[in-house]
Order: structure tokens, then C-alpha cells, then sequence
């Protein structure tokens, strides 16, 4: 799940871990309820600072999209579709910013994003 | 509780007329995961022996885990775990052997948790030294460390010369380890991808000197390289460190630290235009930062 956290990238690892796991959320691909693996199981898994992912969780945990129980763990909690709907938006406008600066950093135009678009989704043969 | 697990002042040693260290001053916050990094022959290694004693500094003051070196050293020591950049453990021991020797050095050796790492690392306890690959014996230096539960962790390049399957085992070790408790880990490398991904600090060393010392976010966040139209000749000044400049083909571009966003007006008011800010990763900073100290530019 975790396998395209960038330590080059200057978004910092806490912010790429925590966004990982609200689109997870918000997709439906991790489900209310399901216990997140420990500070200390995630940092070895993934080779960070256990500090950091302190820092994501608890960031996940300010915006209500995960809750940690006392002597438990911590725990997915039940979203509402328009919170889910927002952060789903939320991520495609993260990739779409990405994209937009990376063309025109290759000076593309809107056409050719269009065009590549339908290519790949099979739009137009 | 202490604040900085190692803090030195002015640190000198001159073992020769080829090489000094000068006015080392680190501050290594308790709890930190701190890399130190350098070039080769910048004298990484050498400081670390001062802060351990197995130097004596010409100058300077040194304390770790605040108590000064060398007055306190042997109950520093027995709080420190040190793998040295070429370890020595007798060829003639077994793994089981050698974890039992080592332990007996270390009143909080923890000889379970020295267990667990062993069957976690996959070492046969039968097994001599004299026959383990360079893979296990780095498996095996870090095993004894960490079995010490240590405060404070000297790690002199732990990973050098390991393939990816095993440095990914030993960090994963190490990070367990740190997510257990307060432990300050002190890591020195020149695998500076390594360092990106588990350190909140960063001191770099060149030439004997300490050239920075700052949270690994500030490292990353405020410095960057920037594509420069009509770049002014002369510099007088800036908002920001001008860390290197050079002409190339099609434009300048600038090395800058201490970016931030709002500093573009700067550039717009000595009459250049800004075509392109680029984030710098830790290597590409790493490798900029050394230009600049090496050659200044205004």
C-alpha cells in the first residue's frame, strides 16, 4: 500500500504517507474499522522515522479520518460520502496540479493532454 | 532529561599538517535520528572517535549523554551502541558465541531481544564468524548494538558495502528499535538516499569543517535551484544564501538557501525573470551545499 512513498520528493513523507490512507479511505479500498498496523510495525515496514509516522496519524486523526482507542490501536472510522467525495476530490486535484505544472513545464498544450487522454482510456481508437 | 544526547564545542584536532578538523560544533537532539554526512576523507570517522574517546581533541569541549568526555567515558560507553567503521569480533567465535561475549560487557544486554534479532536477521547461532558473508556479519554488528538497548547509537556507515536485501532488514531493525524507546541514533553515510527516508537531522561535514546543521525538512524544503532570465551580474543583498550560480547555454541558474515562496519578488525587482523553481532532493542538496562551501560566490 505504501510502496510509492518518495523519500526524494519534497513532499514531506509524513504528508505522502497521510494522503495514502485518506485515498485509501475515501475509495472504499480500506474499509470503517479495519486497525492500522502500529507506529512502530509501520516505521520498520517502510523504513521511515517512527516519528513520522506519528505525524501522519496524527494528522489523520485531526481531520476525523482515523481514531486511535486507548490500549487498542488505532481504527478507520466511518466517513460520510460527501467527506469521501471531497477527499477523492481532494486527491485528483493533487494529480491534476502534478500534471498541469509538468506540462507546461514541457511547454504541452491542452490539446495534447486531451488527446493522450482519450488515447489511454480507450476513448478514441 | 538531557536536550542533546551529543553536543560539542569548537571541536579541534590536528593529527597532521594534510588534515584538522576545526570548530566542530554539533548539537544531536535527544530522541533524533541524526545523519552525518560527508564526502570521503571529510572526517566523519574522526569525529566520531573524538566523541568517543578513542581520540583526544586539541581543542574544544565534548559531552555525550550529557556527560563529558573523557571524564565519564566508561559509563558512557555502557550506555552507547558503536559499530565502528571496520568492526572487529574474533573469526574463531560461533554467532551464540559471539552474542554471549558481547553481552557480557553490557549490564543491560537484553539476551532475548538479542535472540529474536537473530532469528529475525535468519542467523544460525552454530554458525563461525570466519565463514558468515559480509552480509551477515553486518546483520550480526547490528544485533549486538541494538541487544545493548542503548540511549545513544554510533553507527559508523552501518550498510557500507551490503546489498539492498540485507540494508533493508538492518533499517527496519534499527527503526524498530527506535520506535521502542528514546534512543538517540547518530548514523554517519554517504548513502545518502538511506539517510533520506529515516532522519529528522542532518549535519554535513567537509574538509574538517561543519558546513550545516539543521532539520532534515528545512534541509529539503529551503533549498532549491532556480532558472534564471536576465540574472542580475552582480549580486549585493539577498533574502535568501546565494549558494552557487552558473552560466549555461539558454539561461542561469542559481543555487539558492533559505527559499521562500514569497522571495520571487526579489528577483522581479533587480529585473529578472523567474522561469523555473526546482526542489532539490537531500543528494542533489547535499552535493550543492558542498559546491558552495567550496567555492563562494559573492
Amino acid at each position: 500500500m505504501f510502496r510509492h512513498i518518495d523519500p526524494r520528493s519534497p513532499i514531506p513523507l509524513y504528508v505522502q504517507i497521510a494522503n495514502r490512507l485518506r485515498v485509501a479511505v475515501a475509495t472504499g479500498e480500506v474499509v470503517p474499522a479495519t486497525p492500522l498496523p502500529s507506529v512502530r510495525q509501520l516505521a520498520a515496514e517502510i523504513r521511515v522515522n517512527p516519528a513520522t509516522v506519528v505525524q501522519a496519524y496524527r494528522e489523520l486523526e485531526r481531520d476525523g479520518i482515523i481514531e486511535s482507542r486507548h490500549g487498542a490501536g488505532t481504527f478507520v472510522r466511518e466517513l460520510a460520502e460527501p467527506k469521501r467525495a471531497s477527499e477523492r476530490q481532494r486527491e485528483a486535484r493533487r494529480l491534476v496540479r502534478a500534471l498541469v505544472a509538468q506540462a507546461s513545464s514541457l511547454a504541452l498544450t491542452r490539446e495534447d493532454l486531451d488527446h493522450a487522454w482519450k488515447n489511454e482510456t480507450g476513448e478514441r481508437p | 532529561m538531557i536536550e542533546h544526547a551529543i553536543e560539542t564545542h569548537d571541536l579541534c584536532y590536528r593529527p597532521g599538517p594534510g588534515f584538522e578538523l576545526r570548530d566542530v560544533s554539533l548539537k544531536v537532539r535527544q530522541g533524533a535520528i541524526y545523519g552525518f554526512l560527508g564526502p570521503n576523507g571529510a572526517g566523519k570517522t574522526t569525529t566520531i572517535q573524538l566523541l568517543l574517546g578513542l581520540l583526544r581533541p586539541q581543542g574544544g569541549s565534548i559531552s555525550v549523554l550529557g556527560r563529558q568526555v573523557p571524564r565519564d567515558l566508561p559509563r558512557i560507553l555502557g550506555a552507547t551502541g558503536y559499530i565502528p567503521e571496520r568492526p572487529h569480533l574474533y573469526p574463531f567465535l560461533t554467532v551464540a558465541q559471539a552474542i554471549r561475549f558481547h553481552g557480557a560487557f553490557y549490564p543491560s544486554f537484553d539476551a532475548a531481544y538479542a535472540e529474536e534479532l537473530r532469528r529475525g536477521f535468519d542467523l544460525r547461532g552454530e554458525a563461525k564468524l570466519a565463514r558468515l558473508s559480509k552480509g551477515e556479519m553486518g546483520k550480526l554488528q547490528v544485533l549486538l548494538v541494538l541487544a545493548q538497548r542503548p540511549g545513544l547509537l554510533v553507527l559508523d556507515e552501518p550498510t557500507d558495502g551490503l546489498d539492498p536485501v540485507v540494508r533493508r532488514d538492518v533499517l527496519s531493525a534499527l527503526l524498530d528499535f527506535c520506535s521502542q524507546g528514546a534512543a538517540t541514533v547518530f548514523i554517519s553515510s554517504h548513502l545518502v538516499h538511506e539517510l533520506e527516508r529515516i532522519c529528522d537531522w542532518i549535519g554535513v561535514l567537509d574538509r574538517g569543517r561543519l558546513v550545516a546543521e539543521l532539520p532534515m525538512h528545512a534541509f529539503k524544503n529551503g533549498i532549491k535551484r532556480i532558472r534564471l532570465d536576465r540574472a542580475p551580474s552582480l549580486v549585493g543583498d539577498t533574502p535568501f544564501l546565494l549558494v552557487s550560480r552558473q552560466q549555461t547555454a539558454l539561461d542561469q541558474v542559481w543555487v539558492v538557501r533559505g527559499w521562500q515562496p514569497t522571495m520571487v519578488q526579489w528577483f522581479q525587482g533587480v529585473g529578472a525573470e523567474v522561469k523555473e523553481i526546482v526542489d532539490l532532493d537531500l543528494e542533489e542538496g547535499f552535493i550543492e551545499m558542498l559546491r558552495g562551501a567550496r567555492t563562494p560566490t559573492s
